[in-house]
């Protein structure tokens, strides 16, 4: 079996930094307001009125090339993107993408689920390409842009839950190579849990017909704590069963990065892991709730930082929706920046 | 009964102040101003001492009547059989009380006091002496037809961590040379509980399963 490596990442971050005020504002009561206040992160960035998904996604993509040299980027095998919310309903952003960056992989594929655990869901897909043909690079991308533009509607602004959301995209760099080996990874559907969340208009009617009713993300009220239950138990679990897979005890991991709905599930993984919170970096405040974004946002944010050394050992486990999904990856590192 | 309001709202808690600390009710906090607390006490994993500190509980299923176990637990003779080290049990000279070697620690004093109707049955126990039995293993066996909706039992089975856990009150009567304290094992019980738990739902079940008396004949006689 090839080894395949994780050889750079970069993220973009949308140039509309949000504070929490403009949600407080708009809240329906002064004590959403005050939830607002407390419980959202401080700041989130929106997607610009005329950004589409697939400029978002040229952004992330474009330290890579300046770093990897466009040549690189070019000859890539395989592209994999995954956007929350398509420019076109009916295709992804791989298309386009490819036609502005230049370049004809042999795969192209707009991979629509994983959610928020998208990311290992594409290096996973991107692996098994590779290693069973002649494929030998990958480019993975993985655009979040439903903030700025459905939680800012104007009867869905007014709601608790979106001041959460944050747009941003991340992308990263594979090939077939020993340099910064993808260790192991795990990715697990859970069918069960597939209808817990919806797409919601009131009054009702398909998001593309014309109507008066604003569209939002819902989740089954009634279900909320089974959903938070979920959430608590998946992305340990499959964490601690790439630990097992690879063999290593949760301790031996240096960076756990996870997706970042709120601060409390944050607490709950890296305890249920027994990580302190400096081995668990997060960009919750800056951006809120990224998505299938949070990984590669915060795996670059740390990187560009310095944080996370080369031979260190990172963990990327995440949960989809309300708990369809959950997949789980470990890398040793070989992506920090020159110099540092 | 004649027509009197049944609607007791205005009279529940009238004797006492309003603003009394501890109560949470949804007269004084809304779902809203419950769910964080709610929320924040959802975690995905617990310390063992904020579960297993200040009591010890494990739970299980046994397919085999309640009745039936109910029946078994009383029998002082059952822990002969079930627990991991209680063994060689007689009676002493006071009636109910026994004597038996825990062969962890030495003498173990025990009374059972079982009620058919709610099915309890419970252990009071000390290691060394008789005359105060500080050491009670609660246990209760439900119908798993009404908890579970299936047949068989639930056993529930709950230790409080008595502080005599923490110190021996009668060193005096430890035999000399012995180093080791029951409570030293407390952080222990779970697991330990868990598999003597285990060991009575095998011997049940397969009694049961096999025709056998569950209690068998030698313990009452």
């Amino acid at each position: 079996m090839d080894t395949v490596s994780l050889i750079d990442i970069a993220s973009y971050l949308p140039e509309n930094r949000v504070s929490a005020d403009y949600f407080a504002r708009y809240a329906a009561s002064d004590r959403l307001a005050h939830n607002v206040m407390f419980r959202s992160p401080k700041y989130r960035h929106h997607v610009a009125t005329d950004e589409k998904a697939v400029d978002m996604a040229e952004r992330a993509v474009a330290p890579l090339i300046e770093r990897q040299g466009s040549e690189t980027v070019s000859n890539v095998d395989i592209l994999i993107t995954h956007t929350q919310l398509p420019d076109v309903p009916v295709l992804g952003s791989g298309g386009d993408l490819a036609r502005r960056l230049g370049i004809t992989p042999d795969w192209v594929v707009d991979l629509h689920n994983g959610g928020c655990a998208a990311f290992v869901y594409m290096i996973k897909l991107a692996r098994q390409i590779m290693q069973t043909s002649d494929a030998s690079s990958a480019l993975i991308v993985s655009v979040q842009n439903g903030a700025g533009q459905f939680c800012t509607q104007s009867d869905v602004r007014t709601r608790p839950e979106s001041a959460i959301p944050g747009d941003g995209a991340g992308a990263c760099l594979l090939a077939k190579s020993e340099d910064a080996p993808v260790l192991g990874l795990e990715c697990r559907t859970y069918p069960e849990f597939a209808g817990d969340m919806t797409g919601v208009v009131d009054p009702p009617r398909k998001y593309w017909e014309p109507g008066t009713g604003q569209f939002r993300i819902a989740f089954t009220e009634s279900k909320i704590a089974k959903i938070f239950a979920r959430g608590n138990r998946l992305v340990p679990e499959v964490a601690m069963a790439v630990c097992k897979q690879i063999g290593i005890a949760p301790s031996a991991i240096d960076t756990l990065v996870t997706n970042q709905p709120n601060r409390l599930f944050l607490r709950n993984w890296r305890e249920a892991l027994e990580l302190p919170v400096e081995r668990h970096p997060d960009t919750f405040d800056e951006c809120g709730n990224l998505f299938g974004a949070a990984i590669p946002v915060t795996l670059d944010t740390e990187n560009r930082a310095g944080r996370i050394a080369n031979g260190s050992l990172v963990m990327m486990s995440a949960f989809a929706h309300a708990g369809d999904f959950a997949g789980a990856g470990a890398i040793r590192w070989g992506a920090a920046p020159v110099g540092a | 009964m004649t027509n009197q309001t049944s609607n007791q709202a205005g009279t529940a808690l009238s004797d006492l102040p309003a603003d009394l600390p501890g109560l949470v009710r949804i007269e004084t906090h809304d779902r809203e101003a419950i769910m964080p607390m709610i929320v924040d006490g959802m975690r995905s994993v617990y310390p063992h001492e904020q579960i297993f500190g200040k009591y010890c509980t494990v739970n299980d299923y046994v397919n085999c009547p309640p009745d039936e176990v109910f029946l078994y637990l009383s029998h002082t003779l059952s822990l002969e059989e079930w627990t991991y080290s209680l063994r060689g049990f007689d009676r002493t000279d006071e009636p109910g009380l026994w004597l038996a070697t825990d062969r962890l620690g030495g003498a173990t004093y025990l009374r059972t006091v079982a009620h058919a109707d709610a099915r309890t049955v419970d252990y009071h126990c000390a290691w060394d002496q008789g005359k105060h039995l500080w050491m009670v293993y609660l246990m209760r066996v439900l119908d798993a037809r009404t908890v579970l909706d299936v047949d068989g039992s639930v056993v529930l089975w709950t230790n409080c961590h008595h502080p005599f856990y923490d110190e021996n009150p009668y060193p005096e009567t430890a035999p000399e040379g012995r180093t080791e304290w029951v409570g030293d094992l407390w952080d222990t019980f779970a697991p330990g509980h868990q598999l003597e738990m285990s060991n009575l739902k095998a011997i049940c079940e397969y009694r049961w399963a096999n025709n056998l008396p569950v209690t068998p004949t030698w313990m009452s006689e």
